[in-house]
Order: C-alpha cells, then structure tokens, then sequence
C-alpha cells in the first residue's frame, strides 16, 4: 500500500503548529470565552497553561511557583499565537481585530464537550479537522507501512549513550575517544537496522560527518590526543542523537520534512491513538514508533472504528479500538506474560508498570489510554475475585528510575490513583 | 566390560579443588544462588555467614525498643514492623539478618541480651509463596510450625522437668549438673533416664502439675498425657505437633494464644518474638476485604481479643515490609484500627518502626571480608581482602547497586574467571569491568527483543475481518 501515491498536500504537513498537546485548544477557547482581549486572554491562558502541565515537564509532581522570565513569556506567547493561528484555521476562534478575538459556536461546542469529560471526542474532532487540512496522518501511516517489511509498521531510532557502550565518563576525555564512541555507536546502529528493518545499510561516510560538523563548530578539538572541554559533552553526545534521528527519519523512511514537524505529528496522533510512540521500550536502546490505526479500503471488523472517511480516492482510515468483552483473554494473557518477561530479571513481585505497559501495548497495538482503561477493569474484576490472576498495584516508584525518566511517562492511572509498580499473581487454584 | 580395568569416559578433576588455592581460599567463599535458605547445609547460603556489623543499627534499634522492653509492662510494644527503605529490590539481606536476630535471641532467649529483664524464645516466620498464605489462620499455622521447628518446646518441657525434680529428687539432678546444657535437655527427655535413675516419672509429672500456670491448662493439652488415668507417659514436642494437627482453626488461634502462653510461662518465659519475612507475600493476594479481615484478626489476636496473648502481649510481632507494601496496606490497617493502635508510617519518634538501610561502600567490603575469613587458609590472611582490591569491591558494589545478594554473586563469578586465568592475580576495578559483559547485570537480558515479540498485525486483522 506504500506504493501508491498519497494524496496528501504535502506541503503542509511540515508546517503543522508548533505545539504537542491538544489540550492547547481547550486552554486558548477557555481563555477567550473568558477574555475576548487578546492581553487577557494571554493571562488566562498563561495560567491554564500550568494549571494543565503543558509543556516540557508535563508530569512534574510539583508545580513551580517562581515567576516568569521573560525568555519564558516570549516562548509562551509563541505558543499561545500558533493555538489562536490553528484555532482559526478550524473554525474555532476569529479574530475580530488587532486585539480582541472570539469563540464561534463550533468552539463553543468543543470547549463544552471537553468540560463534560468526553475527551475521547474532543481529541477526536480536533483530528478530524487537522486530517482535514493537513492529510498527515494517513501520510505517516502509509509511510510506515511502507518502511518496514520485517515488522509490519515498526520504526526505530536507535540510540545508544557512551554508558551504555561501556564507556566510562571518566575516561571518556579526548578526540580519540569520541571518535572510538561513534565507531560503537554505528555498529549497535547498524545491528538494529538489520535486526527490525532487515536491510543493511553502511554508516560510515555519514559518520565522519558528524565527527568532522563537531570539530568545525570547536566541540572537539582536531588532534586525536587533545581533550574536549568537558562541558560540552552533553552537548557533543546530543549532537550524534539528533543526527542519527534526523537521519533515519530522512534517508531511512524518507520523510522530507523537518525532524520538529515529525515529532509535533508524532505526539499528536498519540494522543488520538493513532501512533503510538515511546523512548522507553525495555528491551530497546532509542525510539520506537508503530501506528495503532489502519488506511484501508474498507474493513468490517469489530476492532476498528472508522473516524475518516473523506479522502478522494475512497479510502478510509480506522483506528484499532477492541471491546474489552472481546480483549479481555487476550489483554490478560499479554499482560501476565508480559510481567513475567519482565520479572524474570528483577528479583521482585514488583516490576515497573510503565515498562509493562509499553510491552502489552506493543503487543496488542493499542494506545496507552486504552491500556489504561482495560487494567482498570481488570484490576477491578480482579478485586471482586472474577479473574484469574491477582494484581496488586503500588504508587511507589523502582529505584533504577532516575526522576528524570518518571517526569517524561504519563502515569497510568487506575482506580483513582497513579501507579508506577505491579505485582500480579496467578492463581493456580483457579476460580 | 571389566570392572577391574573399566574406565569411565570422565574422571574427577583433582586439581579443581586446588582451583582457589593461590588465594589462600579452600573454595569460593560466595554463594552461586545467594538467596537465605534456612534448611540448607551450606552456609553459605542458610545465613551462618553474617555480618552483624552491618546490621548494627537496626539491630541496635530492634534491641533498644524490643528486646530489651520489660515484657511484664503490658504497654510493651507488641507489633513492630522492619521497612526497606533501600528499594534494591529482593536480597538486601533481610532474611539473613531475621534468621541472625533468631540465633542471637534463641542462644540464651534473651536474658544476656534483655540483662535479665526478658526471657524470650524467637521463631522465624516466612509467608508461603503464589498467595497460600491469606488468612490470619494460615500465619497462625505457619507460626507454630515454626515453634516446632525450634527447640523451645523440648526446651521448656526440660525446665519444667528440671525444676520438678529439683524439689522432689535433688540428687538425681546433681548427677547431670555439670553437663551441657543440650545434654541436660536431652536427657530429661526420655523415661529411660528417670528409670536409670530410680525416679518414677509419674512423681515428676504430678510435681510439674502443680505449677500454677500449668494447673490452668486445658485437660486435653498434650502435657496432660503425662498425668492421664490411663496410658501415661512422658510428653515430647510430636504430642504438640499432632495435637495441634487435629484442632480446628479458632480451636488454633486459642491453642496458640492462650493454651501455649500459660505452658511457656510455667517454663518461665515472658514473651517470644515472632519474626516475620517477606510480609508483602500475604497483602499481595488479598483482596481489600480480606485485607481488612487480616488487619482486624491480627489487632484482636494481639491488643484486645479474648486471648490471653491479647492480656499479656506475649507473642511480639515483627513485620518485615518491602518498600512497596506500605502502601497496600496502610487503608486495611486504619480501617482496622490497627493504624492507631501501631501506626506503620516511618516516622522519626515511632519507635516500633525500623528503617532498614540501604548498604554502602564499607559494608559492601565488610559483607565480602566476612565471606573471605570463612573460607581462608592461611590464618594470617583471614583479614585480607586477597585477590580483591578495595576499589574492585566498591565498583562491584556500585554496579550491583548495593544489593546484598547481587554484590555476592557477581564477587562468586568474578572468583570463578579469576581462577582459570593463571597470569590474573588480582581482582581489580580494571578487571571488573573488563568482565562485566560475562557477568549476569544487563537487566534487560531476560526481556525478549522487539522483533521476537508477537505483535498484533493491523492490516492483517482489518483484512481478515473480510473474509
């Protein structure tokens, strides 16, 4: 199906909006129904803004309470400019002039269906309109299709620090050194592509190209022996990470359009639960991305659900959302076989639910909100004795888990409280 | 086939048992699968080897608020818990530690600890795996397996016997005085003793009988088989064990609290402790109703039921609680009024919580010396830390995360590379790192890949619904 020509503008899709969550939506129109005056429509949203955690640090436990900067308000007004510039493109907001901006009825309605709790139809509208425009969402889908005949969709941005190649920062000082580093680093590189694309690609050439950008812009030095100012290795490391990301999303699946733009699509259809992306698949060392919607012809499966229907050449596209009666075996199944992969190298009933979470809903191929409502009514059978495994879950987070990866996981949610560990038992009396 | 010039195809290698030899090590001193076995023989695994050191200050803690608290004063503190604040998962030493207090408490029951306030007996007490253990009937059952499993029933029938025939046959007694005291125990537990030494036993039974305490014992207790009309004779602890087999479980409960209390004290002890492992195995399988049925049956059996235990306060609890589990039971526990009567929070001024810590660099070298000194040759080494360098040991510690049982099995697999690489002398940090691809620490290593994972086929099942 990759073969055929996507009728997509394409033009556009690199220029979608400089925002992830879209959520953004809700906080501008509450915004401006509250305030037509752009300057206190501004204020309103400013503090919407972190009352909702959007933004980089989403999932912090505690909100920060210092003042702005102006470094910040600037970024902030940014994004506040690109929600109004979107919110009009879909009939959302209008401006009425320089200063003043209004909320049409269609709004109006979003903004109420969000309040009302139907989040699900909320971020479901709002696709409709950017797939609309745009087109994007099928183009990604078909791309990935495409790129992956090995595994059916599955894209991967391998990513591999010096730690986990078995350097050690302490010795990691010189040119020499970083250019052993990046030796390692291609050939873990090309073992993945092999390994889940199933081609062979030679990395070399593109390598000296990093190491020769890195000496031009001074972070390394140009004789082998010569050390690299130690605060910039951060900085050099970060560099390698978006260069391979640029490349494989570039030369490898052929995405034209900037790396920002893939990622801001990337996280939107995320949240619709048309992709699913996650930098934290246990067994994996980068990203990994694979879609949970499907553009087909026509299917009459229960599991899908039809949400676009409106592309010229008839073809639609369906989003992969199993009834719980039916999953029920099966997401239990995944789920017990999942934990016990990964209890086997921990030593401990309790294992990180997160980790457990990425691996049963790459099994299943469904989104993370959707892994988050099946536990629950699992956990809820469970408790009333109708299943026949035991789950016990904890808020408590595993001691291998720096905060800086807790803060970047959206927390599962179950039965009222965040949970981070799992612990489930098979009960082999049965019930 | 000759039996005489047969040969098999292998042989016993002799020169492996001199494998550790340049070490000054008879074997490797590290369990290959440390986790705490209390059968085992070896003890390398069964909790023998142990450090205290290590452990000073909980042990500290538990002897200041437990062992050393007058069990007469009814507000003793009855329920304690031991929480892992150190969340290195399984093997940070908990159960060798329980299993070492056990020893330590059991050497003397607590009178040279207590300095002669306390005489208590300690058992040990580990939840049975996959949810067996759910009811509070079932810890009552696992409890007293563990006294069986102990010597203080032998024991306390030995004191009673011990001071019977000190009023009613002093000179028979003085003919074992001087004997150890495991040979006194044994002796005073056969008739063929009395006969030998002209002492009709049923005088000694009659005479145990008119200790207070045992007067009040149920007429079925399995004592009173020394006493009965018809077919007498001596008591041992499989008249206990068979007993209790028989009784139905509130039956259990009472014979346990009320019925064994009474006997201990004729014996003159005042409390025991009961030490229990791996707590988190019950509240993991239970579902919040049982949960708080636990928590109720535990708060009667211990503060206010109709026991005598619930009066005396002689059976003291300790939980020990892995980081997690704190939570999964804490809404059980204030539901249960257990939270006010022994709060579980860890909090500086609780006194009857001890913070279980996590290890660091000197005890990841004490933990290893004390290993080492088990098994040395040469005594003038049994300090050395030979063939590990005291930075290797910091790293392996720094790489197992501190975790007990992790820093033992890499230190047992590093010895067994260490030892067919004749030209290595020296365990040091290069040569940890340079093994640490041979050594089991990638976490992920059990997890299979993306590709081996059985995925769900979209376009597969769309289609598929077609047909």
């Amino acid at each position: 199906m990759g073969n055929q020509a996507s009728p997509a503008p394409r033009s556009t899709i690199g220029s979608v909006r400089r925002f992830y969550f879209l959520e953004y939506f809700y906080v501008l129109l509450k915004s401006i129904e509250r305030y037509p005056d752009t300057e206190q429509a501004f204020e309103l949203f400013k503090i919407l803004k972190r009352k909702h955690r959007l933004g980089e640090s989403k999932y912090k436990t505690k909100l920060e309470t210092e003042e702005l900067s102006p470094h910040q308000i600037n970024r902030y007004r940014y994004t506040f400019s690109e929600v109004i510039e979107e919110s009009v493109e879909y009939g959302l907001a209008c401006l009425v002039d320089q200063s003043t901006l209004c909320i049409t009825d269609v709004g109006i309605n979003l903004l109420k269906q969000y309040e009302e709790g139907d989040i699900t139809g909320f971020n479901r509208f709002l696709f409709h309109r950017m797939e609309h425009r745009y087109k994007a969402f099928r183009f990604l889908l078909e791309l990935f299709y495409a790129k992956n005949s090995k595994i059916p969709g599955l894209l991967i941005f391998p990513n591999y620090s010096p730690r986990q190649l078995k350097y050690q920062r302490s010795s990691f000082t010189t040119t020499i050194d970083v250019i052993s580093y990046s030796h390692s680093l291609i050939d873990a590189i090309s073992d993945d592509i092999l390994k889940y694309l199933g081609v062979r690609w030679d990395l070399h050439e593109h390598n000296e190209n990093i190491i020769s950008r890195l000496k031009e812009s001074h972070l390394l030095p140009d004789r082998d022996d010569e050390y690299f100012f130690p605060k910039s290795y951060n900085a050099i490391i970060k560099r390698f990470r978006d260069y391979w990301q640029a490349y494989f999303l570039k030369e490898i699946y052929g995405y034209e359009f900037s790396l920002s733009s893939f990622e801001r699509w990337l996280f939107r259809g995320k949240q619709i639960g048309i992709l699913y992306a996650t930098d934290f698949y246990p067994s994996f060392s980068g990203r990994i991305v694979y879609p949970t919607a499907i553009v087909i012809d026509h299917t009459t499966s229960p599991d899908f659900e039809l949400v676009y229907n409106e592309y010229d050449d008839g073809r639609k596209l369906y989003i992969h959302t199993p009834r719980w009666e039916v999953i029920q075996d099966k997401f239990v199944d995944a789920l017990v076989e999942s934990y016990f992969d990964l209890r086997r190298s921990n030593h401990s009933y309790f294992i990180n639910l997160l980790s457990l979470r990425e691996i049963v809903c790459y099994k299943l191929k469904i989104p993370e909100f959707m892994f988050q409502s099946f536990l629950d009514k699992a956990y809820k059978l469970n408790l009333t004795g109708h299943l026949n495994i035991k789950i016990s879950l904890e808020v408590d987070k595993l001691p291998e888990e720096t905060s800086a990866i807790y803060l970047t996981r959206e927390p599962v949610m179950i039965d009222g409280k965040h949970r981070n560990i799992i612990a489930i038992d098979v009960d082999r009396e049965g019930k | 086939m000759s039996r005489l010039i047969g040969k098999p195809k292998n042989q016993i290698d002799l020169s492996v048992l001199s494998k550790y030899a340049r070490f000054y090590l008879s074997e490797n001193p590290f369990p290959a699968h440390p986790y705490v076995n209390q059968e085992s023989t070896d003890k390398r695994t069964n909790g023998f080897v142990y450090e205290m050191e290590i452990r000073k200050n909980e042990y500290d803690r538990i002897k200041d608020n437990f062992l050393q608290a007058p069990q007469v004063d009814a507000n003793h503190p009855r329920l304690g818990y031991i929480v892992d604040t150190s969340y290195v998962g399984r093997g940070n030493g908990k159960s060798a530690f329980l299993l070492n207090l056990q020893q330590n408490i059991n050497r003397a029951y607590c009178i040279d600890i207590s300095n002669e306030i306390n005489k208590c007996f300690a058992v040990y007490v580990s939840p049975r795996p996959s949810g067996q253990t759910k009811s509070f009937y079932n810890v009552v059952d696992l409890i007293f397996q563990a006294i069986i499993r102990t010597n203080v029933i032998d024991d306390t029938l030995a004191i009673l016997r011990y001071d019977a025939l000190s009023r009613i046959s002093p000179e028979a007694l003085s003919r074992i005085e001087d004997e150890d005291e495991d040979s006194i125990v044994s002796k005073l537990s056969t008739e063929e003793w009395f006969k030998d030494n002209s002492v009709d036993y049923a005088d000694v039974a009659h005479q145990i009988k008119e200790n207070e305490s045992i007067k009040k014992l149920d007429p079925d207790f399995p004592l009173n088989i020394e006493t009965a009309w018809i077919g007498s004779r001596i008591a041992t602890k499989n008249d206990f064990h068979e007993y209790y087999e028989r009784l139905r479980p509130q039956e259990r409960l009472n014979f346990l609290f009320t019925e064994m209390i009474y006997f201990f004290t004729a014996a003159g002890f005042n409390g025991a402790y009961v030490l229990v492992d791996d707590f988190e195995r019950i509240p993991n399988f239970q579902t919040a109703r049982q949960k708080t049925d636990f928590a109720t049956e535990l708060r009667s059996a211990l503060f206010d039921g109709f026991t005598l235990n619930a009066i005396t306060g002689f059976f003291n609890i300790i939980l020990v609680l892995h980081a997690g589990v704190h939570r999964l039971i804490s809404e059980a526990w204030a539901e249960s009024g257990m939270g006010n009567r022994s709060p579980i929070e860890l909090t500086t001024e609780a006194y009857h919580v001890i913070p279980f810590e996590k290890l660091t660099q000197g005890h990841a070298l004490l933990l290893l010396k004390k290993y080492l000194s088990e098994y040395r040759t040469v005594p003038e080494y049994s300090d050395s830390l030979i063939p590990f360098t005291e930075r290797a040991i910091y790293r392996i510690g720094e790489l197992s995360e501190y975790n007990a049982a992790r820093m033992l099995k890499m230190a047992h697999d590093l010895l067994e590379r260490i030892s067919v690489i004749a030209e290595q002398e020296m365990i040091d940090e290069a040569f940890v790192e340079a093994s640490r691809d041979k050594l089991a620490l990638d976490s992920n290593r059990a997890i299979p890949e993306i590709g081996e994972v059985a995925s769900e086929d979209l376009i597969k099942k769309a289609q598929a619904g077609e047909w």
